[in-house]
């Protein structure tokens, strides 16, 4: 009898911490994107990195242990001009000899009308700093989906060096645009 | 009296525009021979955002030009040519406008197709006119080249000939698209 209500107490517990913890997915990588929006000589530019992975923990009313966590391989970088992959892939922009990957980790998540926002600590070529990101949590028939958007400057991580300081032919703010794709953690 | 029907002169206008043109087409020759050499970098951006915000200040000026010529007509040219010379200098002339057309037009498809789309003076971007492709950009940069060499020839051309009618033929087919000048009737 003991045991029996040991064991239902156990279970009711689980089933209770189940309740209390978010859903854990990563991102489906042939279906999410990951872009940035510069801008060059007034007009903006698209690239994206093909390479990312991304572990997102997440249910919206759970949002107290929700946990974002985004690897990207600066390397994957894609402008749609090769020349111009190549230079922010060196020393001077991403410097991506040293400075390889970018990480993204979430601190705190917060309810805003128009969906969720989050403040996470981003680094990227060496640099740690805090960015906000905006996005909505869309869940249809058993597809989950997080867009979302973020902005950043670029010199705050020390994204541009030598020529590239200059603001004048390249801004210094580029937008980020995400679409995340998830499926259940394996 | 003289006879104003048909005009001697070039209006104001299209001497305005012909001037104006004309010495942006030098200004995009310096500007894109030198840019296209220089490796990526701050300057070469540069550079190439004032040859596209010039090249499409040309593309107005062109459309602008054109339909004030459709108003108001060029002046006839002198009696004393030849059949050759009037063929030459219209087609020297037709290929002028072709190419005010042509090479912004190229300039645009080719930022365009390497996705570096043209903004006019940092004021506002103009759409893209092809969506992103290598292959499009190698054909259209040949193109915007050979264009350039094809637009030099015809302008060195044009020169000669202007100089050659005031020197040589000491007629006003120059003088008559010289501002603050006035047109004598020669011939």
């Amino acid at each position: 009898m003991m045991r029996r209500a040991a064991l239902s107490i156990a279970f009711f517990a689980a089933a209770a911490a189940r309740a209390a913890s978010p859903a854990s997915y990563t991102a489906d990588p042939s279906a999410s994107r990951l872009e940035f929006i510069g801008v060059q000589a007034g007009a903006e530019f698209k690239g994206s990195f093909r390479k990312f992975t991304a572990a997102v923990d997440f249910a919206p009313d759970s949002l107290a242990s929700a946990r974002f966590d985004v690897q990207i391989d600066l390397n994957s970088l894609d402008t749609m001009d090769k020349d111009r992959d190549k230079t922010m892939r060196g020393p001077d922009i991403f410097d991506i000899a040293h400075y390889p990957t970018a990480h993204y980790v979430t601190r705190s998540f917060t309810k805003t009308a128009a969906g969720y926002s989050a403040v996470g600590a981003l680094t990227l070529h060496g640099v740690t700093k805090d960015v906000p990101i905006d996005f909505q949590f869309v869940s249809t028939a058993g597809q989950s989906k997080i867009e979302g958007t973020a902005k950043l400057k670029r010199l705050e991580f020390g994204v541009g060096q030598g020529d590239w300081k200059s603001t004048e032919w390249v801004k210094d703010e580029v937008k980020v645009a995400f679409s995340l794709v998830l499926k259940p953690a394996p | 009296m003289p006879n104003h029907d048909p005009p001697m002169r070039y209006t104001g206008v299209a001497q305005l525009f012909h001037w104006l043109i004309a010495g942006l087409i030098v200004t995009q020759f310096i500007l894109g021979w030198t840019a296209v050499d220089l490796p990526l970098g701050m300057h070469k951006l540069a550079l190439f955002a004032r040859h596209k915000s010039f090249g499409m200040t040309v593309l107005v000026l062109a459309i602008l030009r054109l339909l004030w010529r459709f108003k108001h007509p060029p002046p006839d040219l002198p009696p004393a040519m030849s059949p050759v010379e009037r063929v030459l200098a219209r087609a020297t002339h037709i290929a002028f406008y072709v190419l005010l057309f042509a090479m912004p037009i190229t300039g645009w498809m080719m930022s365009s197709a390497k996705n570096y789309s043209v903004s006019w003076f940092g004021l506002f971007t103009w759409p893209d006119l092809i969506g992103q492709n290598e292959t499009a950009f190698n054909i259209l940069k040949t193109t915007h080249d050979t264009l350039s060499f094809i637009l030099f020839g015809i302008a060195v051309l044009h020169i000669l000939a202007a100089l050659k009618h005031h020197f040589w033929n000491k007629d006003d087919v120059f003088l008559r698209m010289l501002p603050f000048t006035k047109s004598e009737k020669r011939s």
